[in-house]
């Protein structure tokens, strides 16, 4: 309370410091990491995205600089002056050659590595081990499905996706009747993840910005190819970022990144606790 | 009479009656003059801005905290909707299209006017009759789907009016192809004589780029919403999955059109521009066919790259690869006018006036809108800002940055000729420059916030994103300034303003030498083209060459 106090006076002061024009920069020294950029990252691979990043940020900004100092200096040295003419010019095929060459280039070079970052670090295979946990998004909210101790998913298929069946499950699998349903993303730290995404009306999104990764749910489709590590412990959220409704702003879930003996007890009493009907555990139940 | 005494006495009556001359409803309602249709265009779309604006005003002030003390969820949706629908479809793309190039590209042709005067009324009465009805929808209560009407949630879960709705931006789609085709037809039927392809404005051809996408990609969104509503209404399963379609149809189709859309409503600024940057700094623009030809490639090239708003959406993986490179190439025609514009500067000679302010504005704000464009455009990069507050920061820089800057540029830049008279100069500078302060404090802060992983369309918001939102909300009243001053500042000049004369900014151009306001038939007698486009004085040494 104390620190949201504090954290509005910042605010406030902030506020009517830009209204004097100063106070800006007095008060960046005192913010936490990630109030000014980026929130830190906390999966593997995201600092290859942020390096990225970083490397358009500087290659943008320095031609936004270059440009804009041409620019303006063209501004000044050539305004009007009586008795002055301007000079006369039809163009450089020459020149057009060069500004058109030059960032063709560094824009395919920038897809090029983009591809490499999208293709082999994302959309990759995950390596072995990789716990594997379904993702339902409803409005307004995210349920969470878990292996049972063979830790494999049982089948499910989204044709079979109703009320109460909101993972759609195929009740028939065997290995189905292990899993379990949670409300919280609960997730040991260093270990992969993959996500199965359903939704089971609209399209939401599954967003977290921590681990760099966004994907829709779509109605109608499992998404089976978004997977992460997260690699600090911490609690962070999970939100919707596409428009489902007025409880968009609101439909968050908590996550949990643990170490692997906590992850490893919630997951014996999560086990213990809904074994008998675990398939028929309400979808809200958190 | 003798010939020429014929002559004599048509100039007489002409000198004293301009387009403006005959003041009464029914003359003003039956109009085919393009002159005045454009005129009936531009307080149309204030009226849509004026509401449009509103919407935002209140968004905003509601961002003010956290918790979005103002307005409820549902009403905050309804906000932005209406923000959305009204600002892109019945204010940016009417805008210089309708309003602008209504009046001006007859006169920049030597025309009397469009090849097709009636259709010109009649595709405004079509505006009116849409925009009525998207107006009617939100009275009875809104849309809460946002201006990209995403199924299912639109088809099947919305209770809100999105067939009307749907319904009001279908009948202003006819208006949009009929005012491209007319253009088209004008643009290759009316040329005075002498005034080839290569001798026209670069005004002339953004608008001609602009009018192919009009007549081209319009009839997608119309079927695209059609289906939306038969889905909606008599339940025939196209995009719900419940009913065996699928929800990624819609959104192709819907950014079939509505990428393609960004260049209608940006591709007529960049033509304003070229026209500011010209007269400004009294210099032919510098690589004249390539600024030309770049519009074609972004007309062209913006069919192509409508994957980009889908990279998330669980599109193929390997579209979104094709899609990338395709968003990057269509980054090029754009970066090769902008460093055309900033050549024409060299060894100009420059003169500031608000115009002109306006323009320079445009091109520093349109150049951070495109360079954010390259964030997006890389896949692995979009992902994190997907969505986000960067995505809206982005593309306010092109589209109030960019598109309203120019229109603001262009309309005092033509509002001589328009009006016949000067509005303020010094007011009008000191607008231009709050306009882009104010715009500059309102957007910038929204990159961070997006960086930061604030979501759009969020009524209510963490703590620690306060910060921003304040600054943000801060700059939209500084904003609202600038819009507010200039239709004060100019409605006065119609009054009390001095008289323009035919040129006053010593500008080259086919407008420029007929009166101001122009009589309704444009020229007293046809102009003829005798050199090139942006002929402006060369020093003797230096023989003019084509």
């Amino acid at each position: 309370m104390n620190q949201f106090l504090s954290r509005k006076i910042r605010m406030i002061a902030l506020l009517a410091g830009v209204f004097v024009a100063l106070g800006v920069p007095a008060d960046a020294a005192q913010r936490t990491s990630g109030l000014w950029w980026m929130p830190d990252v906390a999966s593997k691979g995201g600092e290859q995205i942020d390096q990225l990043t970083y490397f358009i940020y500087y290659l943008t900004g320095a031609v936004f600089l270059l440009t804009q100092v041409v620019y303006v200096y063209f501004l000044i040295k050539y305004r009007a002056k009586k008795g002055m003419r301007a000079t006369y010019s039809h163009g450089d095929n020459r020149l057009e050659l060069v500004w058109t060459a030059i960032p063709t280039a560094i824009f395919i070079g920038l897809w090029g590595y983009s591809n490499h970052l999208w293709l082999d670090v994302i959309h990759k295979e995950p390596p072995p081990g990789t716990m594997q946990v379904a993702v339902n998004a409803y409005q307004f909210g995210f349920s969470f499905q878990y292996p049972g101790p063979s830790g494999k998913l049982g089948r499910s298929d989204v044709k079979l996706i109703s009320p109460d069946n909101v993972f759609g499950n195929d009740r028939t699998d065997p290995v189905t009747k292990e899993d379990f349903q949670s409300g919280v993303l609960e997730l040991p730290v260093d270990k992969g993840v993959r996500i199965l995404l359903t939704s089971r009306d609209v399209i939401h999104g599954f967003y977290i910005p921590q681990f760099r990764i966004y994907q829709d749910a779509v109605p109608g489709r499992t998404i089976d190819w978004v997977w992460f590590i997260p690699n600090k412990v911490g609690s962070y959220e999970l939100a919707c970022s596409q428009l489902c409704g007025s409880g968009h702003y609101n439909m968050k879930a908590p996550i949990e990144v643990v170490s692997q003996e906590e992850f490893d007890k919630w997951y014996k009493q999560k086990i213990a606790g809904s074994a008998p009907s675990s398939t028929n555990a309400s979808a809200q139940s958190k | 009479m003798p010939p020429v005494l014929q002559i004599i006495d048509l100039k007489d009556s002409q000198a004293t009656r301009s387009y403006l001359t005959k003041q009464t409803l029914r003359s003003w309602l039956l109009t085919t003059d393009h002159k005045r249709v454009g005129l009936l265009y531009l307080y149309t779309i204030i009226v849509f801005f004026a509401v449009a604006a509103s919407a935002a005003a209140v968004m905003r002030l509601n961002l003010l905290t956290p918790r979005g003390d103002l307005v409820q969820a549902e009403t905050y949706n309804k906000l932005f909707t209406m923000h959305g629908v009204l600002m892109v479809w019945f204010f940016l793309i009417p805008s210089i299209p309708s309003v602008l190039g209504n009046f001006l590209l007859p006169l920049m042709l030597g025309a009397r006017d469009l090849a097709f005067p009636k259709l010109n009324l009649l595709s405004w009465y079509i505006f009116v009759f849409g925009g009525g009805i998207a107006l009617y929808a939100l009275l009875i209560g809104g849309v809460d789907t946002g201006w990209t009407f995403y199924t299912p949630y639109s088809s099947t879960y919305s209770n809100s009016h999105v067939a009307l709705m749907a319904a009001g931006v279908f009948v202003a789609g006819f208006s949009s192809i009929l005012t491209g085709l007319n253009f088209i037809v004008t643009t290759h039927k009316l040329r005075a004589p002498g005034l080839t392809w290569f001798r026209l404005r670069l005004f002339v051809w953004s608008l001609y780029a602009t009018s192919v996408i009009l007549v081209l990609a319009t009839p997608v969104l119309a079927m695209t919403l059609t289906l939306m509503a038969l889905e909606r209404i008599w339940k025939v399963g196209v995009f719900d999955p419940a009913l065996g379609g699928d929800p990624l149809l819609f959104q192709h189709l819907f950014w079939f059109y509505s990428h393609p859309a960004v260049y209608i409503m940006i591709l007529p600024g960049m033509g304003v521009v070229s026209e500011l940057i010209a007269a400004f700094s009294r210099k032919r623009v510098f690589g004249y066919t390539f600024v030309a030809f770049s519009s074609l490639a972004i007309a062209l090239l913006g069919f192509l790259v409508w994957g980009h708003h889908m990279f998330v959406s669980s599109q193929s993986v390997f579209a979104g690869v094709i899609f990338s490179f395709l968003s990057f190439l269509v980054a090029i025609p754009s970066a090769i006018k902008v460093f055309n514009w900033t050549a024409t500067l060299y060894r100009g000679s420059i003169s500031l006036d608000t115009p002109m302010l306006y323009a320079i504005g445009f091109i520093g704000l349109f150049t951070i809108g495109g360079m954010t464009g390259l964030f997006l455009a890389t896949l692995a990069v979009d992902v994190h800002v997907h969505d986000t507050y960067f995505v809206i920061a982005h593309f306010h820089y092109i589209m109030v940055g960019g598109m309203v800057m120019a229109f603001m540029g262009g309309l005092h830049f033509w509002w001589p000729k328009i009006s016949g008279r000067m509005y303020p100069e010094l007011l009008g500078k000191m607008t231009a420059i709050v306009t882009f302060l104010g715009f500059n404090l309102t957007f910038f802060p929204q990159f961070i916030l997006g960086y930061l992983g604030m979501p759009r369309r969020y009524h209510a918001y963490p703590e620690q994103f306060q910060v921003y939102n304040v600054l943000s909300t801060a700059g939209a009243s500084i904003l609202g300034l600038g819009y507010v001053l200039p239709l004060c500042y100019l409605i006065w000049s119609c009054c009390y303003g001095k008289p323009a004369g035919n040129n006053p900014w010593g500008a080259k151009g086919f407008e420029w030498e007929t009166t101001s306001p122009p009589p309704s038939e444009n020229f007293e007698k046809p102009p003829v083209q005798t050199e090139e486009a942006y002929a402006y004085p060369v020093p003797s040494s230096e023989p003019i060459t084509e």
